[in-house]
């Protein structure tokens, strides 16, 4: 391979997916405040507009850079560290909560492969995709589970009550719903049969969307709710409980570190959007866009990768804007509901789905 | 149309509630509520009018888009008003300073000049701390002239605290501009002001 297939083969797809939780949250974060106010009859931010094009003549909405405002103001204001807080850890915390949702971006296929032909001749598949291993979604789950760390450590390390409830319930939360989250997972892997996210897109686009059958609907559905408690979004931002705990285990953070538990809990929000849509709803697939049976799924031309990139997020910005209309909708769980919920709604029925998920393919395979 | 929307959900007593036992497990789990308010938050986004008016320094005040229409009654910013000869019409009578409960009236009497039939006394100095002042509009009863009023302007706005300490020169020149009608009077017939429909 000479430098510029290295440069097709792995540097356009890793900079590509970078891009993805880099620039997401940005926008996102003018859209839940849009959405916000729209829903509780405000206008929201709109006066950071574009210098020199303004808003186009009123082509843009108002406001877009407002994202850039806060960051800046996010940039230099002034970082304060309670006097008795453990500084090692009050440090590192932002970046447990910011860093493993980046790595989960990693494994997420954002399109379906592409078969490039380098300068000896050889073919290799090319996703937008920073690597593909066989333990595809073991990954995402195993590096996701840190995140509770980042949120533990910080009200651990700010020497404050308010942080270290916020904390307590919120790693309580995680944890609980870790165990849903993966029971209503193992039902996707038995009906796929593989780890790889892109072979459980695949298996998709050839059999159907797995939320389409009845177990993958359920299946999705809890899945869904664990996936709201594992990012600590209304109804289950018992982390935060701004009426209880001023701002939970954040209480005691200013500054640019406040600001990377805000992009942390941004980004994790795309990497579950992205999770379900890869997982549930086929990924890049659309109807209409099937292979070419003489070739199979890796022969397909540039602009059918780039139209299924451009699926995946459609499908994505679809979750996310559930994820932000949620919020503003759903009043918060109690403590005692959301563990009522967890470990008397959710894991009793993922159990159940994995039971009848196994009992129905066996019967479809003639095993019984 | 907000005001209607929620007096028909408490209207209608009939809709099943998920805390009732005797309901089905699907109106338990609040899959309806839930699909219910997700709808109406939806239709909030795409349809509603907004309720806040923005706040626009340099629009036209007397544009109820741009600028919160105060309601009747409501006391703003003080002025003073002048006479028929364009003079101050205020007697330095003490009045108002005694009737104000935050003390912030501060006034200095002179000799009116001879030629001025109607008074004895005039004001040299007339100021009002606005910092000090707690609006209740005593001054404005108590003034035995009708000298002293409080407007509708509300965005009263100084970068310094002495700006926000109204000698008698500034309040004349507030008294002007209300004389010419620029100040905000209450919008007809709304006490809080039209809804403005417009998004942006």
């Amino acid at each position: 391979m000479s430098w510029v297939d290295y440069i097709f083969v792995y540097a356009i797809p890793l900079i590509a997916v970078l891009m993805v939780p880099m620039n997401l949250p940005v926008g996102l974060i003018y859209l839940e405040r849009r959405i916000c106010a729209f829903i509780q009859d405000r206008a929201g931010p709109n006066r950071v507009d574009f210098p020199l094009i303004g808003r186009a003549g009123g082509l843009l909405p108002g406001g877009l850079l407002q994202p850039m405002a806060d960051a800046i103001k996010l940039l230099t204001k002034e970082d304060i560290t309670p006097a008795r807080a453990d500084k090692v850890l009050f440090n590192l915390a932002p970046l447990f909560s910011l860093v493993p949702p980046f790595v989960a971006f990693a494994v997420i296929p954002f399109s379906r492969p592409y078969a490039y032909t380098d300068t000896a001749g050889a073919v290799h598949p090319v996703a937008m995709q920073a690597a593909n291993p066989e333990i595809g979604m073991l990954f995402i789950l195993a590096v996701l589970s840190l995140s509770a760390y980042g949120i533990a450590f910080g009200g651990w390390a700010s020497n404050s009550r308010y942080s270290l409830l916020g904390s307590l319930r919120a790693s309580a939360q995680m944890i609980s719903y870790e165990v849903g989250m993966g029971l209503a997972l193992l039902s996707v892997f038995m009906m796929t049969g593989a780890l790889n996210l892109q072979d459980i897109v695949t298996y998709q686009a050839e059999h159907g969307w797995y939320v389409l059958t009845l177990p993958g609907a359920l299946a999705f559905l809890m899945f869904m709710i664990c996936a709201f408690a594992e990012n600590n979004r209304l109804p289950f931002d018992m982390s935060e409980c701004e009426s209880e705990l001023v701002g939970g285990f954040h209480t005691e953070y200013s500054a640019m570190k406040f600001g990377m538990f805000f992009q942390g809990e941004y980004i994790a929000m795309t990497a579950m959007s992205a999770i379900m849509v890869a997982l549930f709803f086929g990924g890049w697939h659309i109807w209409g866009m099937e292979p070419n049976p003489a070739t199979g799924w890796a022969a397909s031309s540039l602009w059918v990768v780039l139209f299924s990139i451009a699926v995946f997020f459609g499908k994505l910005l679809v979750f996310i804007w559930l994820y932000i209309q949620v919020r503003w909708t759903l009043p918060r769980f109690r403590y005692d509901q959301l563990m009522d919920l967890g470990w008397k709604g959710v894991i009793p029925i993922s159990i159940g789905i994995l039971v009848f998920q196994a009992i129905w393919l066996a019967w479809k395979e003639g095993n019984f | 149309m907000v005001a209607a929307d929620q007096h028909s959900d408490h209207a209608s007593q009939s809709q099943p509630t998920p805390d009732d036992p005797t309901e089905s497990l699907w109106v338990q789990a609040y899959i309806p509520a839930i699909v219910k308010g997700l709808a109406n938050t939806l239709r909030r986004i795409v349809f509603s009018d907004r309720f806040t008016i923005e706040y626009d320094g340099t629009g036209d005040k007397s544009d109820p888009k741009k600028h919160y229409q105060t309601r009747e009654g409501y006391r703003g910013e003080h002025y003073l008003k002048r006479d028929e000869r364009g003079e101050v019409k205020c007697v330095a009578c003490f009045m108002c300073a005694a009737a104000c409960p935050a003390v912030c009236i501060h006034i200095e009497a002179e000799d009116a000049p001879d030629d001025w039939p109607d008074r004895d006394k005039r004001p040299k100095r007339f100021e009002i701390d606005l910092l000090r002042c707690i609006y209740c509009g005593y001054c404005e009863e108590a003034c035995p002239v009708d000298a002293i009023a409080l407007s509708k302007t509300y965005n009263i706005i100084a970068t310094t605290r002495e700006q926000k300490v109204y000698d008698m020169r500034k309040l004349l020149e507030l008294g002007d501009r209300e004389a010419k009608g620029k100040s905000i009077g209450p919008a007809e017939g709304d006490r809080r002001g039209p809804r403005p429909t417009m998004r942006g």
